[in-house]
């Protein structure tokens, strides 16, 4: 690594949620993003295991990636943490029809939190390596996408992993391309300071 | 391992502390130079300060030796300085002679790293044959991810066989004995903890086994005893099991009917607190930490409900809890604002009580249920409550705010997680400040019950994380060290949940089976009946909507406003828009059949009965009288159906004087058979609807429904909702009426 380090301040802070059904994947995409930063071992218990800092096209930003995996069947308290977004990586399995045609339902219900006809979103396909088990395709991904508005992206967390880094940097860039987040940053910003915690 | 042999569940208290201490302290080891782990060992050393103060060993130092392998086995050695301290030291004794006494001492201890189920078997017993107390824990903990109980219960009674055959040096017959007596041990550890692991039924064969194998080795021992006790108490619960149920007289149900019911806002709060907490603790103490498990939880067939049972049975009340909260407050799509909003603040006292209780789960589940959407975009509810339940909502969310890690939910479980009461708040946290104050420390010491959601991530996590073999295809014990730090927490949970004595109350049960559930579609829908949503909706926008996406803050409320169309507008009932997707089976479009309960699907689980007396009725509580027009100023903005009442005009409830109402969705183009069908599957009559008329209350008259009008549109909206079924007069004496109430929780 001989690129200079990121700035240590004042950095805007991007909230990331990773959504989508049990066991499509989505703990694999968020592990394969982080993990590759520790050489120790894993601990998903400390305060910064998902957060990190990253250039996206020349910016640096802190990423804060938000999976719940593990607590789909919570469902009351999905648009709790969906509030808190500022995008949504939407996951499904490509061996999975129903994960796939699931995410219809989550997509209706961040705009419907949001209360927004659009918000950045990337739709990601993954487990593309499982080519054999495959139930839904590059076609069908690439239409649901352009219904819903969203680029489309083919994942695998596999080794060696595919477009994990890119779907995560690709969200930043829709999140920064999308109209009004200006506005919403400075709100959190705002809201920042007195954010302190028990 | 330092402390031997301590008996009962402090042995395994301690165990679970020391475990993840010492998986901490390796921690450490491995990188200090890494931030990031030294901060890990260093909360973990704040979260065992207290546990601490129990050990004789201070201030370990360890040192990486490096690794060895054997065969079929990787261990991870460590050096270890330790310095011992006399356990027993008082504090008025102080000389110096006390302090010259330290020893020293450099022990180089080994951990399984990685190993066959063999080995991994064999390491039950240290070299020299004593008990590994944490890593049996450990291993009993985890086994099931990689192997069977059959196969490991065999391995454990081979090795022991072995042992007792093996032609030993005389020098070493000491050895030989320890490590049997170890064997014997772990199988009583084993039998303690995981008892179920020997269920199997219906023949119990691990147990036979096993007794066969005490009758042979060890006839008479206290392993021997244990074993045929265990076989009689899962013999006797297989013969007494099916009459175990209670069954209560249909005559009493309807007794218990007529005490009066719990309606909100005007509920103790303290007590629906405590009511919620027992029905949590429950199901809290009933949970099998293995089950939380990424390899068992997260694996997605359908063994899962099987074996995942206990948690799936606590992810269920909780989702009971949040629905309820979000239907309460929608279920009367009428009342005033302000009405509301008592609800609202009802759940927050409750919430807040809950905290004191120190009961996550629930403390959550309604947090959740007064976030999510429906409920929280009422911002007209919202504004009527009081500046301090604003502030208490703000400090009880903060508890389970996302933000780094969900680390305000972590501080505080390993806080308060043991203690015995509530003590913990953030110094922006007034009203949780004030709150604790005016408690002060209570006489009764409370458990704890964890929201179990952040546990089953981290495991989900580690599970994903960490590969369960290593080079060789040795299985990856490590892993499992790591699983089971988040383990060893959930059962220290459990035991302290014993701390909670609460009454049962079956009044409140019922009142919790009887609240009206609704699917998020429903939900959503009433909520836009009570406040209309501001965006415009989406058919009316134009045809390039997805390449045109970045208009989509456009306000055009003119749009809404004029607009002839119903509530499905949300869901996007296009004009043949092209956006053919919206109508698939997820965003299923909003048929009159769907949300009508004849219709055979099983989403509309609700069934809500509620007593009034019948003069005072519902009150003004639906506030349709309000509205300049009678006609259906809501139906305009808000969605295609009603929420009627209806109750069953029978002597028995005449006679009491007290009227016994369920409510049942109403949808535009439902006609009088399809309600009263509606109406009696609600009310559990049988017969033919045809046999039934229908009337609609009005203050100083019945309306009876044509037979085949259209009930939406008949019925006068300018007052309560409420409706008779009736017999027709001829098919009186043949009715039946089944005391039986169906209805879904969650």
């Amino acid at each position: 690594m001989t690129r200079p380090g990121p700035p240590s301040e004042n950095l805007p802070t991007v909230k990331l949620v990773v959504v989508g059904d049990g066991g499509v994947g989505k703990s694999a995409i968020t592990i394969q993003f982080f993990q590759k930063l520790f050489v120790t071992d894993y601990d998903p218990t400390i305060e910064d295991s998902y957060i990190q800092h990253t250039e996206v096209d020349g910016q640096w930003c802190i990423l804060d990636v938000l999976d719940t995996a593990g607590q789909e069947e919570f469902s009351a308290m999905r648009e709790q943490y969906m509030r808190k977004g500022d995008g949504f990586l939407l996951v499904y399995s490509v061996t999975d029809k129903q994960s796939f045609e699931n995410i219809r339902h989550f997509h209706t219900q961040i705009l419907r939190v949001k209360d927004r006809e659009s918000y950045p979103m990337l739709v990601s396909a993954n487990k593309v390596d499982l080519v054999h088990a495959r139930a839904v395709s590059e076609e069908a991904g690439r239409e649901l996408a352009r219904a819903l508005a969203a680029p489309y992206i083919e994942t695998s967390a596999k080794e060696p992993p595919l477009n994990v880094d890119a779907a995560f940097h690709e969200l930043v860039r829709i999140i920064r391309n999308h109209p009004q987040q200006e506005e919403k940053q400075r709100r959190r910003r705002k809201f920042f300071g007195r954010c302190a915690l028990l | 391992m330092l402390v031997r042999g301590c008996a009962g569940s402090e042995f395994r208290h301690s165990l679970a502390e020391r475990t993840k201490a010492l998986a901490a302290k390796c921690h450490a080891l491995r990188s200090p130079a890494h931030q990031r782990d030294q901060r890990s060992a260093e909360r973990r050393r704040t979260k065992n300060r207290k546990s601490q103060t129990r050990w004789y060993v201070k201030q370990p130092t360890w040192r990486l030796w490096g690794e060895e392998r054997v065969d079929g086995a990787i261990y991870t050695v460590y050096l270890k300085k330790v310095r011992y301290h006399r356990p027993t030291r008082s504090a008025s004794s102080e000389s110096d002679d006390e302090i010259s006494h330290l020893e020293w001492e450099t022990v180089r201890v080994r951990f399984v790293k990685a190993g066959t189920v063999e080995r991994l078997v064999e390491a039950l017993a240290t070299d020299d044959g004593e008990l590994e107390s944490t890593y049996v824990n450990v291993f009993l903990a985890t086994y099931r991810s990689f192997a069977e109980c059959s196969r490991v219960l065999d391995l454990l009674l081979r090795r022991y066989e072995a042992l007792a055959m093996e032609d030993v040096h005389p020098a070493a017959i000491d050895t030989s004995q320890q490590h049997r007596k170890t064997l014997v041990a772990c199988l009583h550890v084993w039998l303690d903890t995981y008892p179920e692991d020997f269920r199997q039924l219906p023949h119990h064969p691990a147990l036979q086994q096993l007794l066969a194998f005490t009758q042979l080795h060890l006839p008479g021992s206290e392993l021997h005893s244990k074993v045929l006790q265990k076989l009689a108490v899962f013999s006797a619960e297989r013969n007494g099991g099916a009459a175990g149920g209670v069954c209560l007289a249909p005559g009493m149900r309807v007794a218990a009917h007529h005490t009066c019911a719990y309606r909100l806002p005007h509920v103790p709060h303290r007590h629906f607190a405590e009511q919620l907490t027992r029905m949590d603790m429950e199901l809290f103490k009933k949970l099998v930490p293995h089950q939380c498990l990424g390899a068992v939880w997260s694996r997605r067939d359908k063994d899962r409900s099987h074996d995942a049972a206990t948690v799936l049975a606590t992810v269920n009340q909780f989702n009971a809890v949040s629905f309820r909260v979000i239907s309460t407050v929608l279920v009367e799509p009428n009342l005033r604002p302000v009405d509301r909003s008592d609800i609202l603040a009802a759940w927050l006292d409750i919430a807040r009580e809950l905290r004191v209780l120190k009961n996550f789960s629930s403390l959550k589940a309604i947090i959740s249920g007064l976030q999510s959407n429906p409920v929280y975009r009422l911002r007209k509810t919202w504004a009527l409550l009081s500046k301090e339940k604003a502030e208490l909502f703000e400090e009880l969310a903060r508890i389970f705010s996302e933000d780094n890690n969900r680390w305000a939910q972590r501080e505080l479980l390993m806080r308060e997680g043991t203690a015995k009461f509530a003590d913990t708040v953030g110094e922006n946290d007034k009203q949780l400040q004030k709150l604790l104050h005016e408690r002060g420390s209570p006489g009764v010491s409370n458990g704890t019950i964890p929201y179990l959601g952040t546990f089953l991530t981290d495991l989900t996590m580690i599970d994903t994380a960490i590969p369960d073999t290593v080079a060789d295809g040795l299985i990856n014990f490590d892993k499992r060290r790591k699983e089971f730090e988040v383990l060893a927490q959930i059962k220290l949970l459990q035991g302290a949940a014993n701390a909670y004595h609460l009454p049962t109350d079956p009044m409140f049960d019922r009142w919790f089976d009887s609240v009206i559930v609704l699917d998020d579609r429903e939900a959503y829908q009433l909520s836009c009946q009570i406040e209309p949503p501001t965006n415009p909706p989406k058919e009316r926008r134009p045809k390039k909507l997805n390449d045109n996406n970045n208009h989509g803050h456009r306000k055009n409320d003119s749009i809404a406003s004029t607009s002839s169309s119903n509530s499905s507008q949300f869901y996007c009932e296009t004009d043949g828009v092209g956006n053919a997707w919206k109508r698939d089976s997820l965003e299923r479009r909003i048929s009159p059949t769907r949300l009508s309960h004849g219709s055979s699907s099983s989403s509309i689980p609700s069934l809500d009965v509620s007593l009034s007396s019948a003069n005072s009725g519902q009150k003004p509580a639906n506030g349709k009288i309000a509205s300049t027009s009678p006609a259906h100023p809501n139906a305009r903005s808000g969605p295609d159906f009603y929420i009627i009442r209806v109750t069953y005009e029978s002597d028995c409830v005449e006679t009491e004087g007290v009227v016994l109402y369920k409510s049942i969705m109403l949808s535009n183009n439902e006609r009088t058979p399809q309600v009263i069908r509606n109406a009696m599957l609600k009310l559990n009559l049988d017969g033919d609807p045809d046999g039934y008329t229908l009337a609609q209350v009005l203050p100083d008259k019945e309306m009876v429904l044509p037979a085949n009008a259209n009930v939406y549109y008949a019925v006068n909206t300018a007052y309560n909702l409420n409706f008779i079924l009736r017999l027709r007069k001829s098919q009186q004496e043949e009715a039946i009426v089944n005391g039986k109430t169906k209805n879904k929780r969650t």
